[in-house]
């Protein structure tokens, strides 16, 4: 199952709302029963951390070089490639994405992040999804590729289509039409940057794309294309569930809120402990290269998709006491927030600098904060785990 | 103690340098380096040590006694 995918029966809603909602006790449950989840006839969820961290590390056994993500008729690079060309893709795309990278792009972070805040802070009300959770990641992809701020709004369609088809086309065959039209719409547009990047090289990615060699030669149009496609559909939503799965937890741990006033620098350590516990992305996609045998004597055969369950076993004791419970003090449990093995995800260290500049920013600002009176948080029923509206109250000067 | 980090196992998660900044530093990939792999840890930076060994989500972080 991927992220891009469409849910065609009222069972398959039930669960994935169950997955999205109550993820301890989801999991929990599933591992009780056995070592995989049937999510249907070909494709399979991998539970136990045993089994997550073989299958992150095992890309011969567990192999990412498929086509078809969200829309697109190509593999997007790196995701969709396997060692070693993969590698190869990567030490190119690894320095631009490290974290010294990521800290001279953070000024323009928390400018956006400042910016957003000042249009709500004097109101003492905001959707906090809204007007933090889904622009701030999208303005940080404008910065990083380029782009003017103006095109955001495109951005936000383009990658709803894609991520979660049926929030804009309820109709699984009809939303698989607009997720695949969508996804040239993307393609035809990076194209047009892309040769002006040629022509006029300035300092974002595009221009690092397009002026890039390896092995002496310069990627292709298509390289570059499928580059870009994967920044867009990685770089987005991860991020903004990432933020409302943060948030959802300090609304109902005030403890947890009150460490972040009190103590700056506390947030490196409770954002770690909460992408583990929550674990926004909750599973990534492999394809089984042969039968393979687990040690329960499950067989996974040959070509089965499998989705390897993160979300499962970053919560699984079995091999890590203390796993089963939050404390978001302790910064000393490993986790696979962000996959592992090869393919550990290329924008890691952004979505971290992200995650701690909105979480800093935002307790220095608006300390105080609660749910609205009467609002819900619903989970949406995703793989990327997230809560749509969280509509956020402060005291202001007039109220306080 | 002495730490040294496992280069096939090493991912770029960047976990080691953050939690080790005294033992560990960051190449230009974002993936750890021992600042100083011959000498033995200091009593006050084995805490550290501990922990980055502890965080690294592909155990590539060695701690040898």
């Amino acid at each position: 199952m991927t992220y891009g995918a469409v849910v065609t029966s009222e069972e398959a809603a039930r669960i994935a709302y169950e997955r999205s909602a109550c993820p301890r006790e989801f999991f929990a449950q599933r591992r009780a029963d056995g070592s995989v989840e049937q999510l249907s006839p070909n494709d399979v969820m991998l539970l136990r951390r045993v089994d997550v961290e073989h299958a992150l590390k095992h890309w011969e056994d567990y192999s990412s070089d498929f086509a078809g993500i969200m829309g697109s008729e190509e593999p997007i690079i790196p995701l969709n490639v396997d060692p070693p060309l993969h590698v190869k893709y990567r030490r190119l795309l690894d320095p631009y994405f490290a974290p010294k990278k990521m800290a001279a792009l953070q000024p323009a972070v928390q400018r956006h992040t400042n910016d957003l805040i000042d249009a709500f802070v004097d109101q003492g009300h905001c959707d906090f999804s809204a007007e933090i959770a889904v622009p701030l990641p999208c303005s940080t992809f404008l910065s990083l590729f380029g782009l003017p701020l103006d095109e955001l709004d495109d951005l936000v369609r383009w990658k709803d289509i894609m991520i979660r088809p049926q929030s804009v086309e309820p109709d699984a065959e009809k939303a698989l039409a607009l997720q695949a039209a969508t996804a040239k719409e993307i393609y035809g547009r990076f194209a047009v940057e892309m040769a002006d990047r040629r022509a006029n090289p300035r300092d974002d990615l595009i221009s690092h794309l397009t002026h890039a060699e390896i092995d002496g030669e310069h990627l292709t149009d298509s390289e570059v294309l499928r580059t870009c496609f994967l920044m867009l559909s990685a770089g987005l939503d991860t991020v903004t569930v990432s933020l409302q799965c943060i948030f959802s937890y300090l609304l109902e741990h005030d403890d947890a809120r009150r460490m972040l006033v009190a103590e700056p620098g506390s947030e490196v350590n409770l954002i770690e402990e909460l992408l583990r516990w929550e674990t926004p992305v909750q599973a990534v996609a492999r394809r089984a290269t042969h039968d393979i045998e687990l040690d329960d004597g499950t067989v996974i055969p040959a070509g089965t998709q499998v989705s390897i369950g993160i979300a499962s076993a970053n919560v699984d004791p079995d091999g890590l006491p203390g796993a089963d419970t939050a404390d978001v003090r302790r910064g000393d449990l490993r986790n696979y927030a962000f996959g592992g093995g090869p393919h550990r995800c290329l924008g890691s260290n952004l979505a971290r600098m992200e995650l701690r500049t909105v979480v800093r920013t935002w307790h220095d600002r608006i300390p105080e904060y609660s749910l609205a009176p009467g609002a819900e948080m619903v989970w949406n029923s995703s793989l990327l785990r997230g809560v749509d509206h969280l509509p956020l109250v402060w005291p202001t000067e007039g109220t306080r | 103690m002495r730490i040294r980090i496992d280069e096939e196992r090493c991912e770029g998660h960047g976990r080691c340098w953050e939690t080790a900044p005294d033992l560990v530093e960051d190449d230009d990939r974002g993936r750890g380096v021992v600042r100083d792999p011959d000498a033995p840890v200091a009593p006050e930076h084995e805490a550290q040590a501990r922990q980055a060994a502890n965080v690294c989500p592909e155990r590539a972080v060695i701690l040898d006694p």
